[in-house]
C-alpha cells in the first residue's frame, strides 16, 4: 500500500471523526459533551481572566475541531511581509539534489491530511496564557518523501527548517540577522506524520499561521511546526539557534542523591496533560448541588489510559474519556458525574495517566516544582468554582 | 404643552409661597435647600426623563459566546457594561467644561475593571496595576494616543480631552497580555451611561426633543439605535433589545 493510499484511508478516517463532531455541534448547539444537558448552567471559573478572540474558550469548549475565531497565533519575529507569489521552498545542505519548490508544485505531490492538537509550549504557564492550543485538521505533502527524492548523504544527522522571518540577534556582542529556524534529527523529521501543510481545515492556511506553507509535527510543541517555511536544510552538526539553544530550554532540576542537578533540554515532543474546560450544576435540592465536569486531555500520541478528576483534594475519580471523535495526535474530551456539593468554593483538578503509567504531575511534584522556566507547563491546572445555594 | 405631575406642583407651589417670588438663581438663595429642590423641580418640569432596560436576546442558532460575562440571566437577557446615550444636534450646547471627575481602572486577573467606561471630555482616568506582574495601557487609534507601562502597586492618571462620542472609543490594550481589552467613550454631552448587570439605563434632565438613543457593546461587537421623543415633564420608558442581528464587523 502507498503512502498515498494510507493517508487516504487515515484521512476519511479522520472524515468521519470530523462529521461526528460537527453532528454532535448541531444536535445540541452551544454544547458538545455527552451528557451535558440544554438547562445545565455554567459555573464559572474565579478570577479568571475574560477569554477573547484568537484564544481557546475553554468553558464554552463546543467543537473539537477548533472554530478559526479561537486559533491562537504565536510569531518570534512577527509576521514577516513578503510577496507569496514569489515564495519558494528550498531543500538543501547534504543532499545529493538541491532542489526548490513552488507552493504549486509541492500542491501537486501526493496529498495528506493530519489531525493534530497544536499548543504552545508556554500554554499553561499562568491564568492569562491558557488557550493557546487547538485541534485542526492539515492538509500538504508529506515531508518523508520530499526529503528522500532529494537523496539525503549518509553523513547528514539534522534538519533545520527556516523561516521567512527573521530578525538582527545580538549573540555575544555580534549582531547578525537571523531566520527563525528549528531543527531535528534526520531520523525524528523522516517521521511518515510530519507534513508541509498549505490547508488547515480546507482553507488555505492564514498569514498569521504560516501561508503559505507550514511545517506540521504531529506530538510536538508548536514552535516545532515552522510557519513560513521557506528552506530545509541538512547538516553534520547540531543546529544551536535561538529557539534550540536559548529560548524553548527547559531548566529542571532532577534530584540526583541528596543533590539537586540542573539540566537543559529543548522543547520538542508534547507532555501528557488535561484541563477541567467547564463545571456545570444543576438547581439546588435538599441543600445539595448536582455538579459535572468536562475536559479534554492529549499529549505526543502515546496512548491516554485514564483521567482523573478530583474534588477539594479528595479521592480521584475515574472520568468517561468520549469513544467519538479520536485521533492519535488529538485531543479527548472527558466528563464526569461529581455528584452533589454543598453551596461554597470548590476546587476540580484533572490528572491523566498515560498507557506507561506517566501520570501529570501537580505544580508541587519536582518534575514541575524544579523547573525553572514556563515552557512545557503541564501541570495539573486546579479550577475555582462557587457554587450558590 | 408643559404637564406637572402633583409633587413636582406642590413643590413649586411651596417655594413660591416660601420665598415670596420667582427663583433667580440657586446661587444667591437664602435657604439653599428649598431653592435647589424647587430649581430641580422647575428643571424637571421643563425637562423630560428616558429610562429603560438593554436585554439581549439569544439566538441559539448564532451563540454569543462571551454572552456569559455580560448576560448573568439568560432567561432574562439583561444585557450589562452596555454604553447608552442620547444622540441629537441639539446636545451639542451642552459640549462646555464641567468639573472633571476621575474614574479608576484596575488591572486585576489579567483583565481591565471595569473593561468599558463612558465619561465625559475633559474627563480623568487612573489606571491602577493590582496584578503582581507587570502591566501595559497603551490606545489604539489617533484619538488619544498614549502608551504607560506599569509594576505592581503602580499606576497613571491620563486626561481625555476630545470626545469620540459613540462611534470613535479609546480602544485599549495591554502590550504584554494580549487578552486584556477595555473601551473608554467620551462624550461631549451628560447624557451616557454603562449598564450594571440589571441591564438599566436612566438620563434625566434631558432637554425635550427628538433624539437617537443609541447602544454599544464593544466586547460582543453590537449596536443599535432607535429614535426617541423627550417631553417635558414625561418619562419615557424604553426597553432596547440587541441581538445576533445588531453584530457590527470587528
Amino acid at each position: 500500500m502507498t503512502q498515498t493510499q494510507l493517508s487516504r484511508r487515515r484521512a476519511m478516517e479522520t472524515a468521519s471523526w470530523t462529521m461526528a463532531a460537527v453532528a454532535a455541534q448541531m444536535a445540541l448547539p452551544g454544547f458538545v459533551f455527552p451528557g451535558e444537558q440544554e438547562d445545565d448552567d455554567l459555573v464559572p471559573f474565579l478570577n479568571m481572566p475574560r477569554s477573547t478572540r484568537q484564544m481557546l474558550d475553554w468553558e464554552t469548549l463546543d467543537s473539537w475541531i477548533t472554530p478559526p475565531d479561537q486559533v491562537f497565533s504565536v510569531s518570534h519575529y512577527g509576521q514577516p511581509k513578503f510577496d507569496v507569489n514569489k515564495f519558494r521552498l528550498e531543500v538543501g545542505g547534504l543532499v545529493e539534489k538541491p532542489q526548490t519548490f513552488t507552493v504549486d508544485q509541492l500542491r501537486k505531490l501526493p496529498t495528506a491530511e493530519r489531525l493534530m492538537t497544536l499548543e504552545c509550549s508556554g500554554n499553561g504557564a499562568g491564568k492569562g496564557f491558557l488557550g493557546a492550543i487547538y485541534n485542526g485538521k492539515w492538509s500538504g505533502t508529506p515531508l518523508a518523501p520530499l526529503l528522500k527524492s532529494c537523496g539525503i548523504r549518509k553523513e547528514a544527522t539534522e534538519v533545520v527548517f527556516f523561516g521567512v522571518d527573521q530578525k538582527v540577534e545580538t549573540i555575544r556582542k555580534v549582531k547578525v540577522p537571523v531566520p527563525f529556524g528549528r531543527s531535528m534529527s534526520v531520523t525524528d523529521a523522516l517521521n511518515e506524520n510530519n507534513l508541509l501543510a498549505y490547508e488547515r481545515v480546507g482553507k488555505p492556511i492564514e498569514m498569521r499561521n504560516g501561508a503559505p506553507l507550514r511545517l506540521i509535527v504531529p506530538g510536538w510543541y508548536g514552535i516545532a511546526n515552522v510557519k513560513w517555511l521557506t528552506r530545509i536544510e541538512l547538516r553534520d552538526r547540531r543546529y544551536m539557534g535561538r529557539f534550540m539553544g536559548r529560548d524553548y530550554v527547559t531548566v529542571r532540576g532532577e534530584r540526583r542523591g541528596g543533590k539537586v542537578v540542573f539540566v537543559e533540554t529543548s522543547v520538542a515532543k508534547m507532555n501528557l496533560k488535561s484541563i477541567i474546560a467547564r463545571v456545570t450544576r444543576r438547581p439546588t435540592k435538599s441543600g445539595l448541588i448536582p455538579v459535572k465536569a468536562y475536559g479534554a486531555v492529549w499529549g505526543d500520541g502515546t496512548p491516554v489510559k485514564q483521567v482523573e478528576v478530583q474534588v477539594d483534594g479528595g479521592k480521584w475519580r475515574t472520568a468517561r474519556l468520549d469513544k467519538k471523535p479520536r485521533s492519535k495526535y488529538c485531543w479527548t474530551f472527558f466528563s464526569i458525574d461529581l455528584g452533589t456539593l454543598k453551596p461554597g468554593k470548590h476546587t476540580v483538578t484533572s490528572r491523566a495517566i498515560d498507557v506507561n503509567g506517566r501520570v501529570q504531575p501537580s505544580a508541587r511534584d519536582d518534575e514541575i516544582a524544579l523547573k525553572k522556566t514556563y515552557w512545557e507547563a503541564y501541570q495539573q491546572w486546579p479550577r475555582e468554582i462557587e457554587l450558590k445555594a | 404643552m408643559v404637564r406637572f405631575n402633583l409633587p413636582v406642583l406642590l413643590i413649586l407651589v411651596l417655594g413660591q409661597f416660601s420665598m415670596g417670588g420667582p427663583v433667580r438663581g440657586v446661587a444667591h438663595a437664602a435657604k439653599p435647600g428649598i431653592h435647589v429642590r424647587l430649581a430641580v423641580a422647575q428643571r424637571a418640569a421643563r425637562t423630560g426623563t428616558v429610562e429603560g432596560r438593554v436585554i439581549y436576546k439569544t439566538d441559539r442558532k448564532r451563540p454569543w459566546r462571551y454572552a456569559r460575562y455580560y448576560v448573568k440571566d439568560r432567561r432574562k437577557g439583561f444585557l450589562a457594561e452596555a454604553v447608552v446615550c442620547l444622540k441629537g444636534k441639539s446636545l451639542k450646547k451642552l459640549a462646555r467644561p464641567t468639573r472633571s471627575k476621575t474614574t479608576v481602572i484596575n488591572q486585576k486577573n489579567l483583565r481591565f475593571v471595569p473593561e468599558t467606561i463612558a465619561i465625559r471630555a475633559g474627563d480623568r482616568v487612573k489606571f491602577i496595576n493590582s496584578d503582581p506582574s507587570t502591566h501595559n495601557v497603551s490606545s489604539q487609534g489617533t484619538l488619544h494616543p498614549f502608551d504607560v507601562t506599569m509594576p505592581f502597586g503602580g499606576s497613571a492618571t491620563e486626561r481625555f480631552n476630545r470626545a469620540g462620542g459613540s462611534r470613535r472609543p479609546i480602544v485599549l490594550g495591554c502590550k504584554f497580555h494580549s487578552q486584556m481589552q477595555a473601551w473608554i467613550y467620551v462624550f461631549d454631552h451628560p447624557f451616557f451611561t454603562v449598564t450594571a448587570a440589571d441591564g438599566r439605563y436612566r438620563f434625566t434632565g434631558v432637554p425635550p426633543g427628538t433624539y437617537r438613543i443609541e447602544i454599544m457593546h464593544s466586547a460582543g461587537g453590537l449596536r443599535t439605535s432607535r429614535l426617541v421623543v423627550v417631553r417635558a415633564g414625561q418619562t419615557t420608558t424604553i426597553d432596547l433589545t440587541v441581538s445576533p442581528d445588531n453584530r457590527i464587523k470587528q
